[in-house]
């Protein structure tokens, strides 16, 4: 049956018919990714470039939902860019760079909370290459998890305390503007951050999460 | 489990909906490497259906730039940059050689110049992809079509891509307003601000249905058409057109997911769908049968599971040969 068609639309084809491309590295597959990694060998910097248009929004948006602020999110994204840029890493990374990105995105925004969360316990030289290639299953699990966990617990805080966590760190508001939309006094305004933050850190250590998945990442450096 | 099962699953995972069982059957997929790359996939679609602010990609870019040196023509950039002391001999040298290298980037820019101007996205028989273009447009590609984008310019000032074959497009409508252009063959061109539309540009002509916002159509000599939500134009390849006020929808955007949408459609008819869509042939020689009209949708990977299934309905029997395949009624047994 397979001989009826012309030599270019069988077996490989079949295995994905919906998808944008199969597997990396695995042939002529029409994947974006297959093309920016042949566009990268060509002109890395306008790859580059390329490749940050394609991603950037999606992965801040991803890395919103563990850091929960804007700002935040916005420069961990670019360092992972800049830090694939520098260190040429679209020449070394296993993995795709899709994958690679989501993974070190992910890594860094989880950096990023314990050390907001855990001022004491002072982050050991953040390792920018643990994730050139995969992870572990549960590794992966967990990260969707924290991001849950961490979703639920600022859906839950109080109304007041709620808004003025948004305003602060999506809206990028200061804690006296802060005060004004809210009729509170600034340093009430503090309070409440401060709060916020008390009830992220209750939380996620109740469930284990932050030592939980550092378990995993010391493990794996 | 079939990979649509599959994805549910991951996206389940994703919005929080997953049981433990399904927890436990993703810890369990994930150890294939190749499932990770598609798990990223699958996080990467998702997130891009779940916005959650409106971000400026230019503008972040402009900062990084502006922090990282990225130029084509330093790939060395920060700290790593060192200066190399110029000595006499290589200035002399040095301009010969970058002579003799502008003469062959030159060279090989000319060759290759559809390559470097174009980021080419391209689908196989049989094969549906989708993508998402520098300005944040989204294009879905039906099987054997090809869509050419700019690499350099693209949303500067205007932003025009071409189009051979079918394509869905959903543009991004830029603060700026700047026109999208799709480009086909033979002077005709498809020109929006931000809408969604399904285009067809084949050998046997063109189509456009749009689904919503406005659309200005080129056609061949100068002549324009404004077209409104619903509507569908037909242009034949004489440049004759027809405008049809008010169209369902799925017949134009079944293909995305696999179906064939058949609404009275003669045999002929679909077998031309069939050699546009996986590139086979295939001759119906009874003309009465090839003009046989049929009604339904019918989901086809491949060209044998419609095959299979027309031959069923019309109850004909499949012939094939080298080049090509018979559909014909069935010789009568003595």
């Amino acid at each position: 049956m397979q001989k009826v068609y012309p030599s270019n639309s069988d077996s490989s084809a079949d295995k994905f018919p919906f998808s944008v491309g199969g597997p990396v590295g695995e042939g002529k597959l029409t994947d974006d990714e297959l093309l920016l990694r042949q566009h990268f060998e060509k002109d890395a910097a306008g790859a580059f470039a390329l490749l940050f248009r394609r991603y950037y929004k999606n992965l801040v948006n991803h890395a919103l939902r563990f850091v929960y602020g804007r700002e935040v999110a916005e420069d961990l994204v670019a360092d992972v860019f800049t830090h694939f840029w520098q260190e040429e890493l679209y020449k070394t990374v296993h993995t795709s760079f899709r994958a690679y990105l989501y993974q070190t995105v992910r890594y860094r925004a989880y950096n990023y909370i314990r050390c907001e969360l855990h001022p004491a316990n002072p982050l050991e030289a953040a390792d920018d290459q643990p994730t050139l290639t995969y992870l572990q299953p549960d590794q992966i699990i967990q990260y969707s998890e924290l991001q849950h966990k961490i979703e639920v617990v600022v859906q839950q805080l109080p109304p007041q305390c709620q808004r003025a966590f948004l305003l602060s760190r999506i809206e990028g508001k200061k804690y006296h503007e802060i005060a004004q939309v809210l009729h509170i006094s600034s340093s009430a305004v503090e309070k409440l951050l401060i709060r916020a933050l008390q009830k992220l850190r209750q939380e996620l250590q109740a469930g284990r999460f932050l030592s939980y998945l550092l378990m995993f990442f010391t493990s794996a450096i | 489990m079939n990979q649509e099962q599959i994805k549910k699953m991951v996206f389940d995972h994703f919005d929080g909906k997953a049981t433990l069982i399904q927890r436990n059957f993703l810890e369990t997929w994930l150890t294939d490497h190749t499932h990770q790359e598609l798990y990223y996939r699958y996080l990467d679609e998702w997130e891009s259906e779940r916005p959650q602010l409106a971000l400026d990609t230019d503008d972040a870019f402009g900062r990084l730039q502006h922090r990282v040196q990225v130029a084509p023509a330093l790939p060395v950039v920060g700290e790593k940059t060192k200066r190399i002391p110029v000595q006499p001999w290589l200035i002399r040298y040095g301009w010969a050689a970058a002579a003799t290298l502008l003469l062959v980037t030159g060279l090989g820019g000319y060759l290759l110049r559809d390559q470097v101007r174009y980021q080419t996205y391209q689908t196989a028989y049989g094969e549906t992809g989708s993508y998402q273009l520098p300005d944040g447009t989204r294009v879905t590609l039906n099987a054997n079509s090809t869509l050419r984008v700019p690499r350099f310019g693209f949303g500067d000032e205007t932003r025009e891509v071409f189009l051979k074959g079918e394509g869905e497009f959903t543009v991004t409508h830029l603060p700026t307003h700047q026109r999208f252009v799709v480009r086909t063959a033979d002077d005709f061109q498809v020109e929006v601000l931000g809408t969604e539309f399904v285009l067809y540009a084949r050998e046997r002509g063109k189509r456009v249905y749009l689904r919503h916002g406005k659309v200005k159509l080129g056609l061949p000599q100068g002549r324009q058409l404004t077209m409104k939500p619903g509507n569908v134009v037909t242009v034949s390849n004489s440049g004759q057109y027809r405008l049809q006020q008010a169209a369902p929808a799925q017949p134009y955007v079944a293909w995305k997911d696999h179906w064939f949408y058949f609404d009275d459609t003669s045999l002929l008819e679909i077998t031309a769908q069939i050699r546009e869509r996986f590139g086979v042939k295939v001759v119906v020689a009874d003309t009465a049968l090839a003009h046989r009209r049929i009604a339904g949708n019918f989901k086809a990977e491949n060209a044998d599971d419609l095959l299979q299934t027309l031959a069923g309905l019309l109850n004909l029997s499949i012939v094939k040969g080298p080049k090509h395949i018979q559909l014909e009624h069935p010789k009568e047994v003595n």
